[in-house]
């Protein structure tokens, strides 16, 4: 018996892996492929990184895609730190009950419905549709996953900590500074990482919200595909596939050296 | 204090309408710079300073970074500028640069993937764009809700370079909204060297021969024309009982075939994994470009035809440029540009000589007259569209 699960438990996580990441894995080969086509292999080249680096349109979304997503990331963090802090040190539980419930709510709607009703509000305040409306969807739907994840880490912390320095004279912001912010910082980070994750792939909410000069690389990505998935579609995919995981090892390494 | 914040936001929404993003103005952009800066450099200072194991030098770097993020998000307003919202791939490389260098103003576009969000952009009311360009039957709809300008004419001069035979359509009769930019059909592509004899009919496409090889659009409309233009009836049909003998003519062809496909469909002709694809004339010109054995038929039993026009949607805030814009690309000149970089048929007739060579002698994309005879636009068929959607689901779920 013993045998057997030698066996089957890692042809199984081969097969969930492979599952997983083979897509990914074809995707970024064939983005080094010299046929234009997407079906067959026809050798190595660098030409469609060459050709992104002068196709300007899909260029000036990748832009846009980043500044949204940067934006994004400093609002919804810093407002979701905000309300988590207020969350858990100003309400009763009744009050913490009700607040969870809506703070949950933007999570579960579905992103049709959230999107739908957005554009409607920004035209009844009559806000026209830019990058702006963009980050104010995007704040709007992923500041919950902040205020969630920097919850738990308050929840977490012991009481005694803050009222020792307290105790040893620190007013309440010094406290704050540097006793409840280090505690909570890998909290706001990881937080902070999959809100600009969010934010960068995100395509129903923003085909919305966008409005002049301000297609993103995702709304790009899927205007180009009417005419077919081109090699250059797998360059763009890849580099920022590769941007991500680059991104996601610093805040890992960050967010351990932050905690120790 | 809750007043004052009241108070405070009113105040704030108040600014913000003042400062509508929209309306362009110097003192607006500057004020905007002025207080994104502030923000920026107290919010990366505050950052720093909080970020207690962070050296200074990664504050100051962090803060010079959102100070350049933020400088270049600021939108920079022109009052000459036009807003373009178009389909991918639809220009050539230089017609903006050159029409930004004639006359000195700036263009901006956006590209989208449905004839849908044009509709969900210019229903919502609240952006900008001065030029769209939607398929024939979006511009009846537009036209319907009451979203687009009328055109004027006195500004079109190059309107005559325009075939007289794409003008005046159904969906916008006299063309008062609308100028058609580029036009396409929707017949199948094969391969010459795999389909041998005369390919004239979508006869071919219900060969039992060709098992496993051929492909059919994903789109109910698409297969519905086929059968119905093959059974000899028009693909704009209500006729419950024409629809059911479609159907079953769709039935009968299903086992053949190798999936629906409408996204590349070309490049399975290319690679030889399909001989037989019904799909778009641009698409199969584009395959035909690589390689000499594939070919592109319209059925002589009739097949769709379809128009993406320009149009200026009612609230534009430049028409006047988007007027000159229009002219602009009905230049032959333009125009040739516009097929020799995006492989799609034009309706102008004066710019035929400026196109290359083998693009012109592409049957995909220049057709013989007599061969568009029996093309079809796609019309609502109102109430029967339940019959088309049940005859559709009993196909795809079979």
């Amino acid at each position: 018996m013993a045998r057997r699960s030698d066996i089957l438990l890692p042809a199984c996580w081969v097969s969930v892996l492979a599952f997983l990441y083979l897509p990914i894995g074809i995707l970024i080969l064939f983005s080094f492929n010299r046929s234009k086509l997407t079906a067959s292999w026809e050798g190595f080249t660098f030409d469609w990184y060459l050709a992104l680096a002068h196709n300007g349109p899909l260029l000036s979304s990748l832009w846009n895609s980043l500044v949204v997503a940067a934006a994004t990331t400093a609002i919804a963090t810093l407002l979701g730190t905000m309300a988590a802090y207020a969350i858990d040190r100003g309400l009763n539980r009744r009050q913490e009950q009700l607040v969870d419930a809506i703070i949950h709510l933007p999570i579960i709607i579905p992103e049709i419905v959230i999107a739908a009703s957005l554009v409607i509000f920004f035209g009844l305040i009559g806000l026209r549709l830019s990058v702006v409306t963009i980050v104010l969807a995007h704040v709007a739907f992923s500041i919950s996953y902040v205020i969630l994840t920097v919850r738990s880490r308050l929840a977490g912390m012991e009481p005694a900590l803050e009222e020792a320095a307290m105790d040893l004279g620190a007013d309440e912001w010094t406290t704050f500074r540097t006793v409840t912010l280090p505690h909570i910082l890998p909290g706001i980070v990881s937080s902070g990482l999959m809100v600009f994750t969010l934010s960068i792939d995100d395509y129903v909410i923003t085909s919305f919200v966008a409005g002049v000069g301000s297609t993103t690389l995702p709304l790009s990505i899927y205007s180009m595909v009417k005419q077919g998935v081109t090699p250059e579609i797998n360059a763009v995919s890849s580099l920022l596939l590769v941007g991500t995981l680059l991104m996601a090892g610093v805040a890992q390494r960050l967010s351990h050296t932050l905690e120790e | 204090m809750r007043h004052k914040i009241l108070a405070f936001i009113l105040v704030c929404l108040v600014v913000a309408r003042r400062l509508d993003f929209a309306s362009p103005g110097l003192a607006a952009t500057i004020a905007w710079i002025v207080v994104g800066a502030f923000a920026c450099v107290v919010g990366a200072l505050v950052l720093a300073r909080i970020l207690v194991r962070v050296p200074r030098w990664v504050g100051v770097c962090l803060c010079a970074l959102v100070l350049i993020l933020g400088a270049k998000s600021v939108p920079h307003r022109q009052e000459s500028k036009l807003n373009l919202y178009i389909w991918s791939a639809y220009l050539a490389p230089d017609t903006l640069p050159e029409f930004e260098k004639r006359h000195g103003v700036k263009v901006s576009f956006d590209t989208y993937d449905s004839n849908e969000a044009i509709l969900a952009k210019l229903q919502a009311g609240n952006v900008d764009y001065d030029l769209v360009v939607p398929s024939d039957y979006m511009v009846e709809i537009l036209i319907r809700e009451n979203l687009l300008a009328e055109l004027d004419k006195g500004a079109l001069k190059n309107l005559k370079n325009i075939d007289p035979a794409f003008l005046d359509k159904p969906y916008d009769p006299g063309n008062r909204y609308s100028v058609p930019y580029f036009w396409g059909t929707t017949g199948f592509g094969y391969r010459k060297d795999k389909v041998p004899g005369v390919i004239d009919s979508w006869k071919v496409l219900w060969d039992p021969k060709y098992r496993d090889r051929i492909t059919m659009l994903d789109d109910m409309r698409e297969n519905f024309s086929a059968a119905l233009h093959s059974l000899g009836y028009s693909s704009n049909t209500t006729s419950t009982a024409e629809i059911q003998q479609a159907k079953e003519l769709l039935m009968k062809q299903k086992p053949l075939l190798k999936s629906y496909n409408s996204g590349n469909f070309h490049e399975m002709l290319l690679s030889g994994d399909a001989w037989l694809v019904q799909g778009f004339n641009g698409q199969v010109a584009k395959a035909m470009k690589e390689n000499p054995n594939i070919g592109y038929c319209l059925p002589k039993e009739g097949c769709t035809i379809s128009f993406d026009n320009l149009c200026i949607p009612r609230n534009a805030p430049h028409r006047e440029l988007a007027l000159l814009f229009m002219d602009y690309v009905m230049e032959a000149e333009v125009a040739a540009k516009l097929v020799n970089a995006c492989y799609y048929s034009t309706p102008n007739r004066e710019c035929v000589p400026q196109v290359s060579a083998h693009i012109r002698e592409n049957s995909a994309i220049f057709p013989a007259r007599e061969n568009l005879a029996h093309t079809e636009l796609i019309h609502d068929v109102g109430r029967a569209v339940e019959a088309y959607d049940a005859a559709w689901t009993e196909i795809k779920s079979r």
